[in-house]
């Protein structure tokens, strides 16, 4: 069983070196710190005044409804479209300003995340590595002491377990931001829709 | 029979396109969906083996090529009924690939061992294994059959195979990652796009020499967002198409100036596009937001947006 484990162990290490390079970033996916508004809103960048207009109380609580994941996106837009009517597509640009610095925020805050992960990670499997070598300096002892071996034995075992389980994790973790671009991107098209006609970029 | 010819004409004039069948390889929904060129509808979905790719149709419309990746093959669909007909070998984790104008043999880039594969699509057998740079990716075949192209990702080279010798003639050193290269209709250029160097080469066919380099900027987007990938020219020449993955916008260039006119806002990874025959649409496949963007080509707008599979990748229109 512990070699079983220890093959894992050195099967799934060196994914915590892929991807970018970047020792805190465990993930295939490349690295992408911020999102950037021009990637989720047709129009041209929003100016300071819809940032400003962006604290309005009314849009800012429709943005806080509006991040919540467990809202689902035909109900997101029903509420969205139910704030339209009437709207001026300086208020429809605000609203996208309030989601998106919402879950940009967030989605820093997962990333942050991610990195303590791999730090984690990476500190554990210092410490595998550590008690293997503690384990052969045991077991190479004239006289070895077999107790001291099997507890250590014993620690090996448990820094490996979960070493592995949080390993199994990380398509999840690394999901994590893309699924809350997905989600900052649906709602820029759901309100972007109710913009009369939207405005080239030059 | 006069006025019978002419309401002929105005009826056709009404109704321009034929619809043809679009097909779009969902990466890892490992299937085919099946649009509407007209209705946009999704008239059909069915599986086409691990991790979808690279999608292309015989010139008359009866063979649908896939890529399966995972599979280190290429899978052979009936269009008309989805049946798999038959495998054709292509080498380890085959991506991308280009038919022949007439049909016939089919040439694939094998990311993992460095080579292209040539493979009769009526034997399949393979006729011959080219050696190229590492990470072979994009591939494209002048419009006379001279030339097959292939862009190496990691060697950031495109190079240029004599179909008749199944040599390489010439290489032509682009941006960084490589992705997709495409003639013009006359042959007389080559564009190719760059992921990571965020460029499109102009090259020139006659001198093998980069005669252009297209950047783009997106006003409100960061600079390693913006790479190119999937592109599309018209048939005169006169507009060029660029995905440009994670910006989620596709650059609309003058053939002419090679100036950017317009960035269009898609949907999520766009990757690759593909015209209907007629050129009145353009479709885009969009990884990450999963669905088909449908482009009015002469509008210049994004029209609609169709949900796919999961992470939509290649893309091909069915000939009239």
């Amino acid at each position: 069983m512990k070699r079983l484990l220890i093959a894992a162990l050195l099967l799934t290490t060196p994914a915590l070196a892929e991807g970018s390079g970047d020792p805190t970033w465990p993930c295939i996916q490349r690295k992408q710190p911020h999102l950037s508004i021009g990637q989720l809103w047709p129009g041209p960048p929003p100016d300071a005044a819809a940032a400003h207009l962006a604290q309005r109380p009314d849009i800012a609580a429709l943005a806080q409804v509006l991040e919540q994941r467990r809202l689902p996106m035909d109900e997101a837009e029903v509420q969205i479209a139910a704030f339209a009517k009437g709207a001026s597509a300086a208020e429809l640009t605000a609203l996208f300003v309030a989601v998106f610095d919402r879950i940009d925020a967030y989605r820093s805050r997962i990333m942050a995340g991610v990195a303590r992960y791999a730090e984690k990670q990476t500190a554990l499997s210092d410490q595998i590595e550590a008690r293997r070598a503690e384990m052969a300096r045991l077991s190479a002892a004239a006289a070895p002491d077999f107790d001291k071996i099997d507890a250590e034995e014993e620690r090996l075992d448990w820094d490996v377990r979960i070493f592995t389980d949080r390993q199994a994790q990380l398509t999840y973790v690394c999901e994590t931001p893309v699924i809350l671009e997905q989600r900052a991107f649906a709602l820029g098209r759901a309100i972007a829709a109710h913009l009369a006609t939207p405005t080239p970029v030059p | 029979m006069r006025a019978f010819a002419l309401s002929l004409t105005v009826t056709l004039a009404a109704f321009p396109a034929f619809a043809n069948k679009v097909y779009i390889s969902n990466e890892k929904g490992n299937d085919i969906t099946v649009l509407d060129s007209e209705t946009l509808e999704v008239i059909a979905t069915f599986p086409a083996g691990n991790r979808p790719r690279g999608i292309t149709i015989s010139p008359d419309g009866k063979e649908l090529y896939v890529c399966a990746s995972d599979d280190d093959t290429v899978r052979v669909f009936e269009t008309e009924t989805y049946t798999e007909t038959h495998t054709l070998p292509s080498g380890p984790d085959p991506e991308l690939f280009v038919l022949h104008p007439s049909g016939n043999p089919l040439y694939i880039a094998n990311e993992d061992d460095n080579l292209v594969t040539i493979v009769d699509v009526v034997t399949h057998r393979v006729l011959a294994e080219v050696p190229v740079g590492v990470e072979p990716e994009g591939m494209a075949i002048s419009p006379d059959g001279a030339f097959v192209v292939n862009t190496s990702e990691t060697t950031n080279m495109a190079h240029f195979i004599d179909t008749a010798t199944s040599q390489i003639v010439a290489n032509v050193l682009v941006d960084q990652r490589p992705r997709y290269a495409q003639f013009t209709s006359d042959g007389k250029l080559l564009f190719v796009t760059a992921e990571i160097g965020g460029t499109v080469a102009v090259v020139d066919v006659a001198t093998k020499e980069v005669i252009h380099k297209i950047g783009f900027e997106i006003p409100g987007v960061l600079p390693e967002a913006i790479q190119p990938v999937g592109l599309k020219i018209t048939q005169d020449g006169s507009r060029i198409y660029v995905a440009l993955g994670p910006a989620n916008r596709v650059a609309v260039i003058d053939g002419a100036t090679f100036e950017v006119m317009d960035y269009l806002l898609v949907g999520q990874r766009v990757w690759q596009l593909a015209f209907t025959p007629d050129e009145r649409f353009l479709f885009t496949t969009n990884g990450n937001s999963n669905d088909v963007s449908v482009i009015d080509v002469a509008a210049g707008e994004v029209i609609r947006s169709v949900p796919v599979g999961q992470q939509p990748w290649g893309i091909v229109v069915a000939p009239d």
